[in-house]
């Protein structure tokens, strides 16, 4: 599997969004991130140590306190991703684009007297 | 002929794509490029590729089957490297058909080994005004034939050849 196929694959799972959308505020511990996603704090910290071993999720320690933030890299990844996937998309509408033109002139070509 | 202030939004958790483009031209001219063979196959598919339509019903649910084709010496090579034919058939069907305003294509991505068959669709909607048609193409990146290609055939390498192309066509 790409390191790409593997970032889709750990934001695949809605309740790692969640955590994901909750941690864009900011830095947070466990008991907090709990208490937003609403699932049981076992599942939390299961899927923290995915996103964590995934690079999106960094941990810094406070005292007895463990706090979650995310990284910024995997995200880079994914909107360079896009960005590429886009191009192509872009290109095939530019090709569309000329194909349109072409398909214009062809009509106009035979009855242009008859056409503004 | 296009307006190409594109828009495209994305979001990485959802994954939906949404690229727009303004042509000056009827939504009826825009329609016939994607709902009948000739249109179709004059400008479908990834660069360094060309389709070859053997079915295309513009009708819900009818079929939509071509060949995708492997059409430069560069692609041919990058498909033998990877020990892949130079073209595959392509399944698909529209699933949705209103005319001249909004169609949906799905294509069934049944032809990669390794690869779990899933579905895939696309959505374009037209929205004229004045004497220009705005198409809002709509896609999900995460299943879609070029996410597969990309993910498992390295096609991003062919990227770098449509710098050109945009370099060419940018007002």
């Amino acid at each position: 599997m790409t390191m790409l196929s593997h970032t889709f694959q750990t934001l695949a799972d809605p309740t790692r969004r969640g955590i994901v959308e909750v941690l864009r505020k900011g830095e947070r511990q466990v008991n907090d991130i709990v208490e937003q996603v609403g699932i049981h704090q076992s599942g939390v910290s299961r899927h923290l140590r995915i996103l964590h071993e995934a690079g999106f999720v960094t941990i810094r320690p406070d005292g007895q306190r463990r706090l979650y933030s995310l990284r910024p890299e995997p995200f880079r990844e994914l909107e360079n991703w896009l960005a590429q996937y886009r191009g192509l998309w872009e290109a095939r509408l530019d090709r569309f684009g000329a194909a349109l033109e072409e398909q214009r002139k062809c009509r106009k070509t035979p009855d242009k007297e008859q056409h503004s | 002929m296009s307006d190409k202030s594109t828009s495209a939004a994305a979001s990485a958790t959802r994954a939906k794509m949404v690229i727009e483009r303004t042509y000056r031209a009827r939504a009826k001219e825009l329609w016939g490029l994607w709902t009948t063979k000739q249109g179709f196959e004059s400008w479908w598919g990834p660069e360094g590729f060309r389709v070859e339509v053997h079915a295309l019903e513009a009708c819900v649910n009818g079929a939509l089957h071509y060949d995708m084709i492997a059409d430069t010496p560069a692609m041919i090579e990058v498909m033998k490297q990877m020990g892949r034919p130079s073209s595959h058939k392509t399944h698909g069907r529209f699933s949705e058909i209103r005319p001249h305003e909004r169609l949906a294509i799905t294509h069934v991505i049944d032809f990669l080994p390794g690869v779990v068959p899933y579905e895939s669709t696309i959505v374009a909607e037209f929205f004229p005004s004045g004497d220009s048609v705005r198409m809002v193409v709509t896609l999900d990146p995460m299943h879609n034939e070029e996410f597969t290609k990309m993910s498992t055939m390295g096609f991003t390498s062919q990227l770098t050849k449509l710098d050109k192309l945009f370099g060419s066509e940018k007002r």
